[in-house]
């Protein structure tokens, strides 16, 4: 019984430390993972939205325009629009049509933050750091945002990229993986936020 | 005078038709035509066929294109399997809805929503010939020499937001729907085009079941 306050203190130090306490920050270049940029320049995925225990699917297209922006379109399989969103390249963001259902300013800010760590957009990637893991020996380049951090987490000599994470300065809120590079772009790529349920996952298609 | 303004009206007139669907004139006698396309739509059982979609996106410049087969039986079953480039089922029979997506399988009743209810009527009348009693469009009619084109325009709000017209060409041969496209509000659309099709073959009940 007497141990009871000491566990409940253990209990909230435990919840308080933060997952990057092992990280040691480092004096190398942080151009290294510009190879993991996704060529998008005109990219179809099958996509899975998995939210609150509600299921999407469709196609997500992701084209380059003249002007530099990037374009996302996600649509059903049947041709019905879900969203269209637009990445300038200094960091705007605009919503040509978002369906009522999703169009809720957490809903679209959630979506924005995570396609712009996977996009690897110049805006995102400024004051850029590396740190190493002293355990698991993983460089993790970080670049700080707004509220919290973009991760880009590789092994020791940048050859393969682990996995992204957006985090706060204690831990990830998403944990995104983006695997088998093919044409320059991820062949599937994972999103799992970590602080409640949902999930996206996109398997690239080949046009027809 | 008169011959002048005459002559502009049917120049207005002509313009606004052309500008409407190219190479299509507004039928003369919609009720002649209505009684042939509900007599014709009567003898057709079930239709079987190939399918090409197009997703057109405006803005984008770009073409999503995916295949795969179609069934419609009587009364009020259809099944929808895209093959290529992403495999995906969806089943329509009476009021409920079967789809399957990847790895993951969805029941729903359409007495559970007014826009699937809505949507599913849109997708039967268009292959069954029953659109022109579907109050939920204004229907306009055109033809050409082998084809004639139902123009639906929503009337109620909700379809409204989604869609700017419906248009269905179906073959003066035998009134079976050639295409059906989806024209939205934004400009983008959504073209559907049956091919290889042959009406009135045996279906079997199973096909229109979740397995």
């Amino acid at each position: 019984m007497h141990c009871l306050p000491l566990i409940s203190c253990m209990l909230v130090l435990t919840a308080c430390s933060s997952s990057y306490k092992h990280l040691q920050r480092s004096k190398e270049d942080v151009s290294c993972i510009q190879k993991f940029k996704p060529d998008f320049t005109n990219a179809l995925y099958y996509t899975e939205v998995n939210v609150v225990g509600k299921h999407l699917s469709g196609l997500l297209l992701i084209k380059l325009m003249p002007d530099s922006s990037t374009r996302m379109v996600f649509s059903n399989e049947t041709g019905f629009k879900f969203f269209d969103f637009e990445f300038s390249k200094d960091g705007n963001f605009k919503v040509f049509y978002i369906i009522d259902q999703m169009n809720k300013k957490p809903v679209i800010t959630t979506l924005r933050k995570d396609f712009e760590i996977i996009m690897m957009q110049p805006a995102n990637m400024q004051h850029g750091y590396m740190s190493r893991n002293i355990d698991s020996g993983y460089n993790y380049y970080a670049f700080p945002q707004e509220k919290g951090f973009n991760y880009y987490i590789t092994d020791s000599i940048c050859n393969n990229l682990i996995r992204l994470e957006r985090a706060s300065s204690r831990k990830a809120v998403v944990e995104i993986e983006m695997k088998d590079y093919t044409n320059g772009r991820p062949d599937s790529i994972g999103i799992t936020h970590t602080n409640f349920n949902f999930n996206i996952g996109l398997k690239q298609l080949k046009k027809l | 005078m008169n011959k002048v303004i005459a002559t502009l009206v049917f120049i207005i007139i002509a313009c606004s038709v052309k500008a409407q669907h190219a190479g299509y004139a507004p039928v003369k006698d919609t009720a002649v035509f209505r009684q042939q396309f509900a007599a014709a739509s009567q003898k057709i059982n079930s239709v079987q066929s190939d399918f090409v979609q197009e997703k057109n996106l405006s803005m984008l410049s770009e073409k999503i294109i995916s295949k795969g087969k179609f069934w419609f039986k009587k009364e009020n079953k259809v099944r929808m399997e895209y093959t290529q480039p992403f495999q995906y089922l969806m089943i329509l029979n009476n009021n409920n809805i079967y789809i399957k997506d990847g790895q993951k399988e969805n029941k729903i009743s359409t007495s559970s929503s007014k826009l699937f209810q809505q949507i599913n009527r849109i997708v039967i009348d268009c292959v069954k010939g029953s659109a022109f009693s579907n109050t939920d469009f204004r229907i306009n009619i055109f033809e050409n020499k082998q084809t004639c084109l139902i123009e639906l325009s929503p009337v109620v709000k909700n379809l409204k937001d989604i869609f700017k017209t419906i248009n269905v060409t179906v073959d003066k041969k035998d009134y079976s729907v050639l295409n059906i496209q989806m024209n939205e509000v934004s400009g983008d659309y959504t073209s559907i085009n049956f091919v290889n099709k042959q009406i009135n073959a045996s279906l079997p009940d199973a096909l229109f079941t979740a397995h």
